[in-house]
Order: C-alpha cells, then sequence, then structure tokens
C-alpha cells in the first residue's frame, strides 16, 4: 500500500523535522518505516551588507535562476552581481557567477546557453573555482569590486582584507597604458578610467563600491564627457588628450602605491 | 601616410593586440581572461583599419612578420607578469592573425 503526503520540513528544538498530517495517523504509526524525498529546495536570498531590496519581480527571478541552476552539483554558490542589483531599469544584463569545486571547461557556456533558454533574457556568465575564487577576493581590485555588492545562493561572509599582488595589478594595467599610445573607441578610455580608479581606491583601502567609483570618475571628467564615453560615442583629439592626462597621472598614483607595498602584502591607507 | 609609416602602425598594434590575447590564455586562470580576451579583439579592429588603407603585397608580407615577431618578442618579454608559456604560443599566435588578416 503506498500512503504519500507533501509537508513542508519546519524548524525543530535539536533537529528539523516533519508533522505526519492528523488525518493519517492512523495510516503511518510509530515503527512503520518511510522515506523522505526532497521535492523542491527551498531558495532564499542572501543580500550583501549594502544592497537595497530589490523588488519583488527581480527577487522572484533571481529565486528561479538559483533554483534552475542548483540543479548543478558542481556549483557550490551562484551570485548576482552588477547592475541588474544597482540599475533599476538601466542594466545590461543578468551577471551570473557560479562558484565550483573543480574547474570546469564548459560550465560557464552550458550555464549560459541553459539560462537564455529557459529565461530568453541576456545573461552574462562566469564560472570560477573556489580555491581560486578566495584568493581573488583579496588581492583583485575588479573582483573585490565586482562582489561589493551581490545576491548569494547561501548565506556567506566575504572579508574586507587586502592582499597586493603586483604582478596581478601589472597585468591589469595593460590596456590603460597602452591607451597613452594608441587611439581607441572611447569606451575603451572610459573601461580603464574606471579599471585605474578602482585599483587606486584598493590600494588605498577605499571603498570599492560602484556607485563610489563611478561618482570619483565624475570628479575628474566633466558631465559630458563623462557622457560621450560612457556611451562610446565618437570623441575630439583635445578630448582624448584630456583623457590621456587623466589615465598618466592615475598611473603614476597607482605605480607609486605598488613600489610602497610589499609584495603580496597588504593595501594601505593615504 | 605613406606605406612605411602604415606598416609600423599595423605591426604596433597588431603587437598590443596579440600581447593582450597571449595574456588571456597563459593567465587562463584570471577571472577576467574573457575580458582581457575582448580587449585584444578591439585592439585588433583598430589595426584592421590601418590594413584596409594599403594594397599589401607579397615583398609586404614577409616584413610585417617579421616586425611583428621583434616586436612581439620585445613586448613579451618585458611582461615579466605573463606566465613564461608566453613565449611558447608566440608564434601560433602571430600565424593566426596575419592569417585573419590575409597577411600570411
Amino acid at each position: 500500500m503506498l500512503v504519500k503526503f507533501s509537508k513542508t520540513v519546519s524548524k525543530g528544538g535539536r533537529f528539523n523535522q516533519i508533522y505526519i498530517p492528523k488525518n493519517m495517523e492512523n495510516l503511518i504509526e510509530v515503527g512503520d518505516e518511510v522515506e523522505v524525498r526532497l521535492i523542491k529546495k527551498q531558495i532564499s536570498l542572501f543580500y550583501s551588507k549594502n544592497l537595497k531590496k530589490l523588488s519583488q519581480f527581480k527577487e522572484n527571478l533571481i529565486k528561479d535562476i538559483f533554483s534552475f541552476l542548483n540543479e548543478n552539483s558542481d556549483i557550490n554558490y551562484i551570485f548576482i552581481v552588477g547592475s541588474f542589483l544597482t540599475e533599476k531599469i538601466g542594466y545590461n544584463d543578468i551577471d551570473v557567477v557560479a562558484i565550483t569545486d573543480k574547474k570546469s571547461e564548459n560550465l560557464e557556456e552550458a550555464a549560459y546557453n541553459k539560462l537564455i533558454e529557459k529565461f530568453n533574457l541576456k545573461f552574462h556568465v562566469l564560472a570560477i573555482e573556489e580555491n581560486r575564487f578566495w584568493h581573488l577576493l583579496k588581492s583583485c581590485p575588479l573582483t573585490m569590486a565586482m562582489f561589493s555588492s551581490f545576491i548569494c545562493s547561501k548565506p556567506i561572509k566575504i572579508s574586507d582584507e587586502r592582499v597586493i599582488d603586483k604582478k596581478h595589478i601589472r597585468f591589469l594595467l595593460m590596456m590603460p597604458y597602452d591607451l597613452l599610445e594608441i587611439k581607441l573607441n572611447s569606451r575603451s578610455f572610459f573601461d580603464s578610467l574606471r579599471r585605474l580608479a578602482t585599483i587606486e581606491r584598493f590600494l588605498k583601502n577605499k571603498s570599492l563600491e560602484m556607485n563610489a567609483i563611478n561618482d570619483e570618475l565624475k570628479t575628474s571628467i566633466n558631465d559630458l564627457l563623462y557622457k560621450k564615453i560612457k556611451n562610446n560615442e565618437e570623441i575630439d583629439k583635445s578630448s582624448i588628450e584630456i583623457l590621456r592626462k587623466i589615465i598618466k597621472l592615475k598611473l603614476n598614483i597607482i605605480e607609486k602605491l605598488i613600489r610602497n607595498g610589499k609584495e603580496q602584502g597588504y593595501a594601505g591607507t593615504d | 601616410m605613406g606605406k612605411s609609416k602604415d606598416m609600423q602602425e599595423l605591426t604596433n598594434l597588431m603587437t598590443k593586440a596579440l600581447r593582450h590575447k597571449i595574456g588571456s590564455i597563459v593567465n587562463k586562470d584570471e577571472f577576467y581572461a574573457n575580458k582581457y580576451a575582448k580587449d585584444a579583439e578591439v585592439i585588433m579592429k583598430e589595426a584592421e583599419k590601418v590594413l584596409l588603407k594599403q594594397n599589401w603585397n607579397n615583398y609586404d608580407k614577409p616584413k610585417i612578420k617579421e616586425q611583428l615577431k621583434i616586436k612581439l618578442h620585445k613586448e613579451l618579454k618585458q611582461k615579466d607578469f605573463l606566465d613564461n608559456r608566453k613565449f611558447d604560443i608566440m608564434g601560433e599566435e602571430i600565424d593566426k592573425a596575419l592569417k585573419e588578416f590575409n597577411l600570411d
């Protein structure tokens, strides 16, 4: 005889519990053998500390994304980061970061294709091995800035510890240095300036929240030029010269800060 | 601009683009490897504009390859933060880039 019922697991004093419904107490009795099967995992959202609560629609969408990706047992944590969390409507795509147990070559592409298929929305998927992730969270200014606001599928504590990895920072500086010599589209200047502001703030132990970084950028460039390079619009020679001067200035400051910091040392204050 | 100057500009841009591309390959563990690969694409598009300015003949092509080899080797040598595997894949990446530009 098959006797079945569905219930939600509740919190008990010592153990989590499932009660047998009253009308079934004669069907399932003390001493009977039962099997418990997970039908649907409850999805909770864990906000980073400074992130404002999202709309119900966005929360439900994120829950659906987490529930969908949770089926992959290689993923330990799922994060939503980027403009989807901070912009009401002006976001570009939904940035999903999957933290995995082991390195997986195809996970990014497979998850991306499945998400597009399921939700018909624009996604950007990054996958990273857990060990590497914890290292980058301390040593990569861009990663740290990316995780200044997030929603995670599990409770997680992200430390504010900063370690200067000179090689890594020099790797990040390649493009800003190139822009002193070559002319590319104006968005490249915007991205490089934002990269430089992030690195400088990282080395000075300042907040890496996106709004703080963007505000800093707005104070060094006039409004019109800021909008133009953000939107990748054509800019004239004199504007390029202005941008190159700012890049050069920021590179000098960063180089000085790197020289003063020890190899794999800790970031300091001004 | 003369052909010789355009050749210099072309190989300068290709050198930088290939340095970014090689960096994104050898530093594959980097979270942002794909983003750096895009940096390479942006510079390569700029190189393409210079490429289209001239009609490159069979005398120019080996010169471009030679210039590119010398410049890229020098660039990679200076970038000591990139893994040493960079030199192993340098030749292959040069060949691919030249083929894409019909300069092989």
